[in-house]
Order: structure tokens, then sequence, then C-alpha cells
């Protein structure tokens, strides 16, 4: 099934990708991230560290990059040189961020590498983990562009929430285990919650009801999280979203390597699109040659 | 069904998934390791029914309770509730229609009828013994769904219990009973039906469920 579900939907957004259209979607969960309003705070890093059962791995073995972060904090400096004779362990200004996390691509690197199909793309355009499918070999880490993908190397259930820390984890979610990939999810569990409810009351799910742990907690509402699909297919998925009128605003289209963009005033860009993976995260911020 | 569909039906390990409460629902990193050798193994050599049992760990886990008879703190007469007086399952069972889980009724819903219903029977005294030290029993889980598994009672019963007209009240029973055996002729509910992946498959596929593995495991 999921073999079958990688095997067709690969070929079939290859092939879609040059006709201008994609996989047989139900919705195409994106989003938008405004990198003039994101001030570093972390606040989403720390929001998706309760939401997603993250363990806390400390300081030596984050060192040892194993650290489980889904969502990170990326930081750049304008000036990386000081100067001479200056030390400091930061600069004072200059600082740029980037917050990461899965880019949900829609060609994902990390699926047809997959030896016994735990990662696949789901009809909600998102880049599906099967925790108890998985069995580490750990290749879809090695073929993601972005290292958004985060390996178990050890057990970090005692270590992380001591009685009677295990109480504050969420039931809605597993705890990963020794030797399973993990990865950012869009908080699938509360799409799940969401269009089942949605469902239960049959009606369609509204633009805004579902909002992941790191949206919910932005204090400059720097990101904006809804259904894309309408942009490509109108009358399928969320109508109307205000992630879809951003894509559109500011130009980027899906399935596309380049964006042709005249206007210096429109600033969606993507990370990498290069490499053709198409991910379905836009970042605000005007491309700057240094 | 082709052999990969086989391999890929889930009759084989689920390699270290950890639940809150701490047990370990899987096996260690090296038996992932070994449950991918022999996959590939497998994908080389045609596919026989017994191959996959050579896997450590190769079979879902069936819970604490599967085929035994349960130690419940009072034994439970479901025969009594719902076959000779019967009361339909979502009378106690409340939560059923409305949330993931069924529910285990407070004891405030016993003694609504008990206080004055039986109120002669050991097994009531029991109850009204509970019911005056203000403590709950301690009921134990019988079906008990591993932690990877998202299955919510409300769509289910949506689907086959309120769109379902045609379907008259006495018959709502045997709606549970498909997956929850026959409990109106125990006392003690026992978990009779495997309640594995293949079990949820033929009924999905049988019925045009949802075949998104994301749908179901979490």
């Amino acid at each position: 099934m999921s073999l079958e579900n990688i095997l067709t939907n690969w070929s079939k957004y290859r092939k879609g990708a040059e006709e201008g259209g994609f996989h047989d979607y139900e919705h195409m969960w994106g989003r938008v991230i405004d990198l003039n309003k994101c001030t570093g705070c972390s606040a989403c890093v720390v929001a998706c560290y309760a939401e997603n059962n993250l363990a806390v791995v400390g300081k030596d073995r984050f060192a040892d990059g194993h650290a489980m972060h889904w969502l990170r904090i990326e930081r750049y400096w304008d000036e990386p040189d000081l100067g001479e004779g200056r030390v400091a362990e930061f600069q004072h200004h200059g600082a740029s961020f980037l917050p990461m996390h899965c880019q949900q691509c829609n060609a994902a690197t990390c699926e047809p590498v997959c030896p016994v199909a735990a990662t696949y793309h789901t009809p909600d355009g998102l880049n599906a983990q099967v925790y108890n499918r998985c069995i580490g070999s750990r290749y879809c880490s090695n073929n993601c562009p972005y290292r958004l993908r985060y390996f178990n190397f050890f057990s970090y259930y005692e270590s992380s929430w001591p009685a009677p820390l295990h109480m504050q984890l969420n039931p809605d979610l597993t705890v990963r285990d020794k030797g399973v990939m993990e990865k950012c999810t869009f908080c699938v569990q509360r799409i799940r919650a969401v269009k089942d409810k949605a469902k239960m009351q049959d009606r369609k799910v509204l633009d805004g009801e579902v909002q992941p742990a790191c949206v919910q907690t932005c204090p400059t509402s720097a990101m904006t999280f809804g259904d894309i699909l309408d942009m490509h297919s109108p009358g399928k998925g969320v109508e109307n979203t205000q992630a879809a009128a951003l894509w559109r605003k500011h130009q980027v289209e899906l399935g596309k390597a380049k964006q042709v963009k005249q206007d210096p005033e429109l600033r969606g860009y993507r990370v990498l699109e290069g490499l053709n993976t198409d991910p379905k995260v836009l970042f605000l911020e005007r491309v700057r040659e240094v | 069904m082709s052999s990969t569909q086989r391999l890929f039906s889930g009759r084989w390990s689920f390699p270290g998934v950890r639940n809150p409460a701490g047990r370990r629902a899987g096996l260690p990193f090296a038996a992932g390791f070994l449950a991918l050798v022999t996959a590939l193994f497998v994908l080389c050599v045609p596919f026989t029914a017994t191959a996959g049992s050579t896997v450590p760990n190769a079979v879902p886990p069936e819970g604490t309770y599967a085929g035994k008879d349960v130690p419940q703190p009072i034994e439970f007469p479901h025969d009594i509730h719902a076959k000779i007086n019967g009361i339909n399952c979502m009378y106690c069972h409340t939560y059923a229609r409305r949330s993931k889980v069924a529910g285990i009724p407070p004891t405030s819903k016993c003694m609504g009828c008990h206080s004055v219903i039986a109120t002669d029977r050991p097994r009531i005294k029991q109850l009204t013994e509970y019911w005056e030290k203000r403590e709950p029993p301690h009921w134990l889980k019988v079906h008990d769904m591993p932690d990877f598994v998202h299955f919510t009672h409300e769509k289910h019963l949506k689907r086959f219990v309120f769109d379902n007209p045609n379907l008259p009240v006495e018959q709502v029973s045997e709606v549970c009973a498909f997956c929850h055996g026959d409990v109106k002729n125990m006392t003690v509910a026992k978990k009779e039906k495997p309640l594995t992946m293949g079990f949820c498959r033929r009924c999905h596929e049988a019925n045009n469920g949802p075949f998104d593995c994301w749908k179901c495991h979490k």
C-alpha cells in the first residue's frame, strides 16, 4: 500500500509538475514565515518541544549533533568578522534569524530512499513519518538537503522526562525510542483533530482552524499556516486561506526550481528551491546578494 | 495480495516505539536492523507465509489480557445489563459517541440505579462500599491499543450507527461486538478479537475506509 503509494505518487508528481499539476491532494498544508517579523526569540522552539514530546538531550549530546529539535532557529551574522582586537561571543547587531523545520517538500528527497516505506506523502500533502514502521536506516536523513530529520541515537525517555515529568507528555503522539527517525509533522495530531471535528459536524475545515504549536505561540505572528491547494486547484481544499493569499501576493509558484520576479518589493523565497525539492514553506525576506 | 503488499501489511516488527507510561512497545534497534535484513532477504526470495515468523517480536503487540480472564475489582456482569435487561452499550459507555475513547462510567452512574436496584447482592454491596468510601474501583483496561495507533470511537459510530438510520436500536450492540466480541454473553469483558492492523484493514477494505498510514498511525 504505502510502497505503491510512494511509487505512484512520485512518478505522478514528476509528471504532474511538468504539466503544472500535483498529486491528487485533499489538502496541501503549507506555511509562510515572515523573516522581517521574526525576532529569533525561540518561543516556537519551546512550543514544539512541549507539543511533540521532543527529548531534551543535554549539552554534550547537543554538541555531538544529536539534538532532537524539529524546529531550530538558524542564526546568521551580517558581518562575521568582528574586527581586529575585538573578542566577544556574540556581535551586538547584524543577526538574521531563519526558523527551519521540515519543509514538507512536494518532491521530497527523503521519500524514495526509505527501504521500508516509513516515510511517504499523504493526501494532505504532508511528508509523513510512520514511527512504528521506521527501522532506523537513516537513508532519509542523509538524503535531506536541509538536515531537518533527527535520529534517536539513544533512548531519552528516562533522562528527558524523569518522573513526574512524564505526566506532561502529549498523548496524541508516541514517544519515540532509540533507533527511530523523526521530524516536524506540521503538528499532524492537531490537523487530524480539526479534520475529525469538521467531519463530525459535516462541514469543511475553515481557514485558521488548524494551528501548529509554533504558529500559535509566535509572539509576533511571523508564521501563517494554511491550506495552499486552493492556489492551483480552485474549489478543492480550504478556500481563500491567508497562507495561499501570501503565496500569490509574493508570486512564488509551486513546482518551479526558479522564481521569476521583476518587482523588488516582492520578498518570497524558498530555501534551496534550485534543488527541485519543491518545498511548501515560503520565507518572506528580500534575497540579498552580499 | 502480492508478496510486497503482504510484506507491508503490518505482520512484523514495531521497533522502538515507546508509550508515555514507559512500557516498551517494540524491540531494540539491533532487532530492528535484523528486521531490515530479513525484509531485504524476503524481497529477494519468493515470499512464503512463514518467512515473517522468523523475526523476533514479529507479531503485533496483543495487550495484557488477550483471551484471558480479567481480574477486575468487581466482577461486572455485562450479560445481566446488556442481554437480560437490554441496556444500550452507550448508556454507560457514554463517551463513545463523543470522543476517541468509549470511557468507563463513573461510580455515580452505577449508583443512579443501584442505590435502589438489587442492593442485597454481594457485587452491589461491594460497589456500595466503594461509593461510601468515595473511591473509584480501579477498573483494568481490556481493549488497550498500542500507543502508535490513533483510533476514534466517535467517527466509527457515526459511520456505522448514526449515519445508518435503518439500524434498529437493539442491534447497536452488534456494531460494538464487531471489535469487542460478544460482550452481551460475558460477565467481565474479555478481549476476544485480535485488534491488529490486519483486523482493522480487512474492515477498512470492505467498507472503503481510509488507507492513509497517518490516518491511524501517530
